[in-house]
């Protein structure tokens, strides 16, 4: 299984899309890091600021939650793992090598969670370089193991793995590529954001693997709309690998008895 | 123990039977074609022996097993199949590459088998800027990697120049003879297995028409000489004296059942007729193919031009 997840590996980083994606995913997080970083503490015409100041500890568990907004760049990752095989037609040689279709579904979905961990720990690393000199700027006390700050990372980390593994689920039951993507930004871009968004919603919505996420990294800001009903940090973890376990029996099912033709 | 093996194989796609009571075996050290017009089911035969397609009813072995159950695959079977399947932006060896890691192959086994085909100063372009050819001989060399016993080849031929193709011919047989593997290679053209293959299996939608040694294909059957003359009508009824049955194809073309070259050229020079051509019919086998397939016959003289019969 080691050798099916390291061949795994080995088709994503032979291709230009990880590297691709992983930038994109970078100028996205970086950008909104950028911007709540130069805004901290600015007073609105209203006379209140939307983002607490750059020495609170509210603006570092602000800052470092970012990252989770950029679960489209890992699920779309996780949706052309599996794609690309139907799109290439290169299953037809994945299957020869390894007839045995479930254990393939497994390398790939273990080779998901390598890369969702790569992509947050590269995330937490950006984060990192931009919190860290800012809040020692304006004279605040870095915090990285307290106040849950370790929650909000490890809630970072969860979020972007569990969008490559909800991407390969997707992918294996749509195997459209183009399909595929446009499927999964609407839901993530426009079911997830309404359900999150609007209060009357946010019953369904804090059941969505989005909401499971936001639970993770919750830091309790009141931005305008009132404070979010999410579920807890517990709770949210429980309903994410209940997720993930779904993703992997959609990916198995849908692949192991379907005909190559 | 029989290397690839088809027992009463069926597959239906909706109310299409594919392949329909298929049965038929391949054993070391021989080439078998398998040969049909396009959409005669050979696809689905070989995508049903390499598990990729699930049959009906009946049995596909390899090696005595399904191949689903083998424990190293590449290392028993090397299949080509289409020349597309592989993803344009990875390189030849990458691809290999790939293969080995999943296979538990060790990684110097591509540029060994990227050699053998030919392709050593192309294993780290792109696959998008290969052509065909250089496609169908990275799949080979894909199959090679396991020094496997038994080759599974769906039209392998397709897209290879001339070169390419005399290539393939020679490689086949060296796997067979020399090698002693079981080579299974289907083609839509008799032709371009006809110097090849030991074995041919014919089957027509879905339905298998024959099997047995390539040269028992034209056995008994009667041959014919084409002649070419600019005076038809004497030289058809001279013929017709001497017993033999004239089809006439029209621009002086005669096609003559019963005589020899020989026996033909006489009775011209006996009645004084001059004549321009004469032949040999160039493939009986390609005639017994298409005749055993159920396919148009496009040198019949029903379809020259509306010649005068």
């Amino acid at each position: 299984m080691i050798a099916l997840v390291r061949a795994e590996l080995q088709k994503l980083f032979t291709t230009r899309l990880w590297w691709a994606m992983l930038i994109a995913m970078l100028l996205y997080t970086g950008a909104n890091v950028g911007l709540i970083t130069a805004v901290a503490g600015v007073e609105t015409a209203q006379g209140a600021s939307g983002v607490p100041g750059r020495d609170t500890i509210h603006f570092q568990q602000l800052v470092w939650s970012l990252g989770v907004g950029a679960t489209v760049f890992t699920m779309i990752v996780g949706i052309v793992m599996m794609t690309a095989e139907y799109r290439y037609q290169t299953v037809t040689g994945t299957f020869l090598v390894t007839p045995r279709r479930g254990r393939v579904v497994a390398a790939k979905l273990l080779a998901g969670v390598v890369v969702g961990v790569l992509y947050g720990l590269a995330t937490l690393l950006l984060t990192a370089a931009v919190v860290i000199p800012a809040v020692m700027l304006s004279g605040g006390e870095v915090v990285l193991f307290g106040e849950g700050v370790p929650r909000i990372m490890l809630g970072v980390l969860a979020a972007l793995t569990l969008y490559v593994l909800f991407g390969i689920g997707l992918g294996a039951l749509i195997r459209n590529q183009v399909g595929a993507i446009i499927g999964g930004i609407v839901w993530v871009f426009l079911i997830e954001a309404l359900l999150a968004n609007l209060p009357p919603l946010q019953t369904v919505g804090k059941w969505t693997p989005g909401g499971a996420a936001n639970s993770l990294i919750n830091v309790r800001i009141d931005t305008g709309f009132g404070e979010a009903d999410l579920l807890p940090a517990w709770a949210g973890a429980a309903v994410l690998i209940g997720y993930a376990v779904i993703f992997s029996l959609v990916a198995s099912q849908t692949t192991v008895r379907r005909d190559i033709t | 123990m029989t290397a690839i093996e088809l027992r009463n194989l069926s597959k239906s796609f909706g109310p299409v039977k594919a392949v329909d009571d298929v049965s038929f075996a391949v054993e070391a050290g021989t080439v078998t074609g398998y040969l049909g017009p396009n959409g005669a089911g050979k696809t689905t035969t070989l995508r049903c022996l390499l598990g990729l397609v699930r049959a009906d009813s009946g049995a596909a072995l390899v090696n005595g097993r399904p191949y689903v159950e083998l424990e190293r695959p590449l290392s028993e079977v090397g299949a080509v199949l289409e020349a597309t399947n592989f993803h344009p932006g990875r390189s030849a060896r990458n691809h290999l590459r790939v293969m080995c890691t999943a296979a538990g192959l060790p990684v110097s086994r591509a540029d060994e088998a990227l050699e053998q085909v030919g392709l050593t100063d192309a294993a780290d372009k792109r696959v998008a800027g290969f052509s065909l050819g250089m496609r169908q001989r990275l799949g080979l060399a894909a199959a090679l990697l396991g020094h496997p016993k038994v080759f599974i080849l769906d039209e392998p031929a397709n897209g290879l120049d001339p070169a390419g193709i005399q290539w393939l011919r020679g490689f086949l047989r060296h796997l067979a003879h020399e090698r002693g593997a079981a080579v299974l290679v289907s083609s839509h053209v008799l032709s371009e297995v006809e110097q090849t293959v030991d074995n041919v299996v014919i089957i027509a939608k879905g339905r298998l028409v024959h099997q047995g040694p390539l040269a028992e294909l034209t056995a008994g059957r009667e041959q014919r000489v084409r002649v070419r003359t600019a005076d038809a009508d004497k030289l058809a009824a001279a013929l017709e004296d001497s017993g033999a049955r004239v089809e006439r194809a029209g621009n002086g073309v005669l096609w003559v059942h019963g005589l020899d070259q020989e026996t033909v050229g006489r009775v011209a020079l006996e009645r004084q007729i001059l004549i321009s051509e004469i032949a040999q019919e160039r493939s009986d086998l390609q005639r017994a193919f298409l005749e055993l397939t159920g396919e148009p016959q496009a040198d019949t003289p029903a379809m020259k031009g509306g010649a005068p019969r």
